[in-house]
Order: structure tokens, then C-alpha cells, then sequence
């Protein structure tokens, strides 16, 4: 995969991770239409279709900043197949009709499905840290916010006038209960570890 | 895992085991498979945090952009979609609505020749909140307590959705206008200026209610220095005006 040649339409992916004004509208202007139509013939309204897109391109955005996302397929592709997935998986929870999803296969690019699939992940993954994280007592959340926002462990442990060494350490040990929790949730098997 | 183990992670992804150590470790990853799985979750899980928590003002701009960018393509598709019929309608109430709130604030003008107030100006339009957030009872009850004028119960209802998104720019904002309507400028004050100085699609929105903030606590000039950088594209431009000729 990472020998792959890197798809022109990168260009979409790096405007997300600089929050480029005209690359979101570009991608609305482009692409929203297809996935607005897939979805209102599913079952789905107009907000959905909002809702649908919003969520999917601040996952893009997250995985853009995050793991430096590299696009080898068509935007378009991979783009459309994350709405997909995402306006499924919803209507499978909602139960609010019986779901008939058109498999249709719109897209047979592969490279679209495996990078689509791993973002599907990646946005799963956020979901359940975020859920975690707020399992968390007071004290390792306060910690761990000082701890990324800050950088300077010396500075971390002053402001919250604790010592350096056990700073560090508790740093360590919050991240470790955190592991903990999400790998003893139910959902921690969706997450492909 | 025990302690030790997430001790090691942390030293292993801060570059500080030595050599030695490094290579235990390195080994134990190839042999051991619950070793190998939880570290790959302390890794993601420390990615993931630095990413939230070090980029908090950055993804708050992005969310808010895009918040902008999307209500924009769906009004202007959307509104091609439906009747034109109901849109004609809509919009005679809006002119027929503008029309009477000038009428009203040309009677309030006319008849205040003293200097102007902030009770003048802070007729702000009804928050909506629960369109996209249903399943979560803080979020209208905000909304309705805000839009009730009961500020002390929006502010509760506002902490506690920071609680959980204290990167939303959207609740901090209706947060900061509640704070200024109970006189708790400080906090209010702090909060503004992070977003006016954000780049944001609340920006201007932000300078108008610090504008008025000031105004409030009767910091003239400070108030007049705000209102001069609200730009002529801002929803509250005219306002933003009006206000400066009477303070000047």
C-alpha cells in the first residue's frame, strides 16, 4: 500500500487538514450531490444527507491531521463509500424501516474500499476513546489536558503543583487506564486490533 | 497489563528507554500478543489526545467553517427543491418582521436622546440547537432555557455540554451571551476574546456581544474599539454602526 502512487485528488485530503475554505466547497459542490440523492432514495431526507456529509468530512479531517491520510484512490470513491457506510450503519441502528440497502457496487475500486474501510475504523476508534475518556476521573483528565496542551512536563507538574517525576508517571499510568477501559469495552472488537 | 508495562509505552513512544531496554522491548512485541495489542492502543490512544487536546482551537475553526460551508449548500439547494410559493411567503414575513423592528427601533431611538444602552441592543434571535443533537436532553433544554431569557439555567445546561465538547464554538458563544446578560463579565470577557480571535465563522458574532459586554459595563472606549474591526460582510454590521454613531 505505502508503495502506491499518491491519487491528484491528495489535493482534497491536505485542503481538509488546512481547513481550506474553497476545497470544502469544492468537495460539497462536487460531491455532496451524489451522496444527497443515494440517501434520499434510501430512506433518508435532506438532513440526514447534511448530517451524513458533516460527520464524514470531520473524520476525513481528523485521519488527515492525525495519520497524514494518503488518498490513492479517486476521492469521489472513497468519499462516497464513507456516506454509504455511515448512512447504513445508522439506519441499522434506527431500525426506523426495514433496511434495503442497494449493493449496488457503484465503486470497484479496491484501493477505495481497503482506505475507506480503515477510515471507518479510524473514525470507530475516535468514538470510543472520546467515550472513554470521559470515564475518566477528574484528576487524569485535568492531567492529561495540562499534559498535550502544554508539552513541558516540568510546566505540567508546576501548574498543577504536583513533582515532575510523578507527573510523568501519572501521565503514563492515565493513558494505561484508558487503554484499559477501551479494550474492556463490548465495541473494542469492531476496532481491528 | 500492569503498571510497568504502561511506564515502558510511555518511555518507548518519548524516545527514553536505553538501549538495553529497547531491546527487551522490542523482543516482547514480537512474542508477546497482548503486550503488542495494548501498546498499539496506548499509541492510538496517546495520538488520539494530542490530536484533540493540542489541536482543540484548530478543529473548533474546522468544525465551525464547515458548519458554515454546509448550511450554505443545503439553503441554496434545498430552497431550489421546495415550493417557491412557501419561500414568498416566508420571506413577506421576514420583510414584514425587519419592517417592524425598525419601525420599533426607530421609536426606541427617537425617544432615548441619552446615551445608548445595552438593554438597547440586546435583543438577540432564538437559539436552535436541537435540530441535529435530539437524542441529547441538555442541548434543548439549553436551547429552551435560553430562549426563555432564563440565563442562569442555559449557563448549567451549557456547562455540561462543554463538559463532554468543550471544543464547541457554537455553545461557547451562546455561553459568553448568557454570561454578559447575568453581569458575569469576566468570565464572559475571556471567552469572547478567545473567539473574536479565533478564525472562525463566530468571530464577528463574538466582537458584536464583547462590543456589547463593554458596553454593559460601560467601558465606552473599549467597547468603540471593538465595534470599529466588525467588517461590513458581518450580520451585524448595521447594528455594529448604528451603536458607533451614538457612542462617538
Amino acid at each position: 500500500m505505502s508503495e502506491k502512487k499518491l491519487h491528484e485528488d491528495q489535493k482534497y485530503i491536505d485542503g481538509l487538514a488546512e481547513n481550506n475554505t474553497f476545497i470544502i466547497q469544492a468537495i460539497y459542490d462536487k460531491f455532496a450531490p451524489k451522496v444527497i440523492n443515494y440517501i434520499k432514495q434510501n430512506s433518508g431526507d435532506a438532513y440526514d444527507a447534511q448530517d451524513v456529509i458533516q460527520e464524514t468530512i470531520i473524520t476525513i479531517y481528523n485521519q488527515a491531521k492525525q495519520k497524514k491520510l494518503q488518498l490513492t484512490c479517486p476521492f469521489e470513491a472513497y468519499f462516497f463509500l464513507l456516506c454509504k457506510r455511515k448512512w447504513f450503519n445508522q439506519l441499522k441502528k434506527s431500525s426506523r424501516k426495514e433496511v434495503t440497502i442497494n449493493e449496488e457496487v457503484l465503486s470497484k475500486d479496491d484501493d477505495a474500499q481497503v482506505l475507506s474501510f480503515e477510515t471507518s475504523i479510524f473514525e470507530h476508534k475516535q468514538a470510543l476513546f472520546n467515550e472513554m475518556f470521559q470515564h475518566l476521573g477528574d484528576a487524569c483528565k485535568d492531567l492529561l489536558k495540562a499534559t498535550f496542551k502544554i508539552k513541558s512536563m516540568e510546566e505540567v507538574a508546576k501548574s498543577l503543583n504536583i513533582s515532575y517525576a510523578y507527573a510523568r508517571k501519572k501521565k503514563s499510568l492515565c493513558i494505561g487506564q484508558l487503554t484499559k477501559l477501551v479494550q474492556a469495552s463490548p465495541k473494542f472488537n469492531q476496532l481491528n486490533y | 497489563m500492569e503498571e510497568q508495562d504502561y511506564l515502558q509505552f510511555e518511555a518507548y513512544l518519548t524516545g527514553d528507554l536505553s538501549q538495553d531496554d529497547l531491546l527487551v522491548f522490542n523482543e516482547r512485541l514480537q512474542s508477546d500478543a497482548q503486550f503488542k495489542k495494548a501498546f498499539e492502543v496506548y499509541k492510538d490512544m496517546s495520538a488520539h489526545l494530542e490530536h484533540e487536546i493540542m489541536n482543540e482551537q484548530e478543529i473548533s475553526d474546522f468544525k465551525a467553517n464547515l458548519d458554515v460551508i454546509s448550511n450554505k449548500h443545503f439553503n441554496t439547494t434545498e430552497n431550489s427543491d421546495n415550493t417557491i410559493e412557501t419561500s414568498q411567503k416566508s420571506s413577506f414575513y421576514k420583510y414584514a418582521m425587519a419592517a417592524s423592528v425598525v419601525i420599533l427601533l426607530g421609536f426606541f431611538i427617537f425617544n432615548q436622546f441619552g446615551k445608548p444602552k445595552y438593554e438597547d441592543y440586546n435583543t438577540f434571535d432564538p437559539i436552535s440547537l436541537t435540530v441535529r443533537s435530539s437524542e441529547d436532553a441538555n442541548f434543548s433544554t439549553a436551547e429552551q432555557s435560553f430562549n426563555a431569557q432564563n440565563y442562569e439555567d442555559a449557563i448549567k445546561a451549557f456547562n455540561t455540554i462543554l463538559e463532554n465538547d468543550f471544543s464547541n464554538l457554537e455553545i461557547q458563544l451562546y455561553k459568553s451571551m448568557a454570561l454578559v446578560e447575568t453581569d458575569q463579565f469576566q468570565e464572559a470577557d475571556m471567552l469572547l476574546n478567545k473567539l473574536t480571535n479565533g478564525n472562525t465563522a463566530y468571530r464577528n458574532k463574538a466582537k458584536w456581544i464583547l462590543a456589547l459586554s463593554y458596553l454593559k459595563q460601560d467601558k465606552t472606549a473599549a467597547s468603540i474599539k471593538v465595534l470599529q474591526t466588525i467588517p461590513e460582510d458581518a450580520e451585524d454590521y448595521t447594528s455594529a454602526q448604528d451603536l458607533l454613531d451614538k457612542l462617538d
